[in-house]
């Protein structure tokens, strides 16, 4: 893949950030730290934007949770002198899975992921704070995300950055090293890593949607230039099964003017 | 000539709001005795409009429109707005405004469809490049898209203009080692135009953000026969100013004379055969 510029890549995502709150009539923001890479930069960056006092983190582990997402998210939040929170969201999740019990992981890992939008947004309430999402293009392409859970959000910074393009970045910004070398994991249950559940590498992955979807590079194109036509069908398959998690519901047409059909407005309408 | 170009991010939709900005830099204009104030294309209304565009009323337009025309008795204005010639009829139009009236108005000839441009799904295109005067000088007016069409330049610098004002809302877009590659588009084609056009070419871009888009700015004005002088910032607001030394153009022709030796009949003649065959 193509190298980006750093310094560029990292003022505009600031600018945006800090026009996303300030448009919206909000001077805060707040995120979920994991302790992962992605929250991290997206941390780091909306404190670039917006200040330390008006960036709030809400570190939010669940019972299975590695110890190193709570000490690694609390590492960035000290790094960045960022006022945060523990809440243990155990006692939100067990006590409906003693009523409806499951080994089911993605259950469970799904459950987490929505009670911890359901967090943010109270404290989104709480903080009069707008929540910064930290999705990166890469699972947002492929799906690689919990529907009304993480992947809820009033702006999404990084969302145009390939993973791999994430760990650049946070290098450059000099994420602390125990928060890049880790095996990047949504932590939803313990041992779970990315690149064993997508069953692929960032970097595999990454040079297949970037030739696919930003160099519109055919599959032809793609095979000649080595790559496994297999891989290729498979990352399509995710793409388009997942292709409901990036768009609105649809709405079935009865009147004249339905919403999202011929009731277009921008987001940013008179902001 | 004192020109200044107002690079800045309009509000999207709101056409009073953007009118008190106008309204603002152009006294200020007034009263640091600038002799033209440009703004950027849709500089009134914002860029993304979809159905917003049905909902500024003729009226509103008209009021702005009346606005600008006073502004203009102490000062010559390029401003842009969504411009209703007849009901439902909507142009994205570039308004020359000097003497308290208009003087001329640009509608934009090629409209980007494409990705995240729908331009003509709300606008009609328009059908014309027309040059008109500034005092002494000679004009014409490109927005955006038209820019990137040569052949556009080329009209106007056929009418013998001086200055080309192009306005523009370049999204940035496609990033690589050496930054956004957009930015590229408008610098080379400025540098062509005023070199081998011998042109005054005033580039003004917004910045800001719409729905994500961000626009990237780096305004910027290349002199005839030197290319580009001034050089804006990239994404943020400013105001620059610039000025129009009207001894080069005729200093870049006599160096080089692209207007005399230039064959337009030829170029007619070989357009009707490729067309009509």
């Amino acid at each position: 893949m193509a190298e980006i510029n750093f310094k560029i890549t990292t003022d505009i995502i600031v600018k945006f950030i800090s026009d996303s709150v300030r448009k919206n009539g909000f001077n805060n923001g707040i995120l979920g730290v994991s302790g992962g890479i992605d929250s991290a930069l997206v941390l780091d960056l909306t404190v670039k934007a917006l200040g330390k006092d008006n960036t709030f983190a809400l570190l939010m582990p669940y019972r299975t949770s590695s110890d190193d997402s709570l000490s690694d998210g609390k590492l960035i939040c000290d790094k960045l002198g960022v006022n945060y929170e523990i809440i243990d969201i155990t006692p939100s999740i067990d006590p409906y899975f003693d009523k409806y019990p499951t080994k089911n992981k993605t259950l469970i890992g799904n459950k987490c992921a929505r009670e911890r939008m359901s967090v943010l947004y109270d404290f989104s309430e709480r903080k009069k704070a707008l929540v910064v999402g930290t999705s990166n293009k890469t699972e947002i392409l492929i799906g690689y995300s919990t529907l009304f859970g993480d992947s809820a959000a009033a702006f999404l910074p990084i969302g145009d950055l390939y993973k791999t393009e994430v760990i650049e970045l946070a290098k450059y910004l000099g994420i602390p090293d125990p928060i890049i070398r880790k095996k990047p994991s949504a932590d939803l249950w313990m041992d779970q890593t990315d690149e064993g559940e997508i069953g692929f590498k960032y970097e595999t992955l990454d040079k297949i949607l970037n030739d696919m979807v930003d160099r519109r590079y055919t599959e032809k194109e793609m095979v000649d230039s080595g790559i496994d036509r297999e891989d290729i069908k498979k990352i399509k398959k995710m793409i388009t099964g997942t292709q409901f998690k990036r768009t609105m519901p649809p709405i079935t047409k009865i009147h004249n003017r339905t919403v999202g059909l011929d009731f277009r407005y921008p987001r940013d309408w008179n902001k | 000539m004192k020109v200044r170009i107002i690079q800045f991010s309009p509000v999207l939709g709101d056409i009073e709001a953007n009118f008190e900005y106008h309204n603002l830099k152009i006294k200020e204009a007034v009263n640091h005795e600038i002799d033209l104030i440009v703004f950027p294309e849709l500089s009134l209304s914002g860029y993304q409009l979809k159905d917003i565009i049905y909902d500024i009323s003729k009226e509103r337009i008209d009021r702005v429109l009346v606005g600008l025309m006073e502004l203009s008795k102490n000062i010559d204005i390029v401003a842009g707005l969504p411009f209703e010639s007849s009901p439902g009829i909507i142009y994205n139009s570039a308004i020359f405004f000097s003497g308290g009236e208009i003087i001329h108005n640009h509608k934009k000839v090629q409209l980007p469809n494409f990705g995240m441009f729908e331009e003509e799904m709300i606008f009609k295109a328009g059908e014309n490049f027309r040059s008109f005067r500034i005092g002494n000088l000679n004009a014409g007016i490109l927005i955006c898209r038209e820019i990137l069409f040569p052949v556009n330049a080329y009209l106007y610098f056929l009418q013998n203009t001086d200055i080309i004002i192009a306005v523009s809302n370049s999204p940035h877009r496609g990033m690589a080692e050496d930054g956004f590659t957009s930015h590229k588009l408008w610098e080379r084609l400025g540098e062509v135009y005023s070199i081998n056009y011998h042109q005054n070419f005033i580039f003004c871009n917004r910045t800001g953000f719409e729905d994500g888009i961000g626009f990237g700015g780096g305004s910027f004005f290349a002199a005839p026969g030197k290319g580009i002088v001034n050089m804006g910032k990239y994404y943020d607001e400013q105001v620059i100013d610039i000025t129009i030394n009207e001894d080069d153009k005729r200093r870049s022709m006599i160096s080089s004379n692209y207007l005399r030796d230039e064959k337009p009949d030829i170029i007619l003649k070989e357009l009707n055969r490729i067309i009509h065959g």
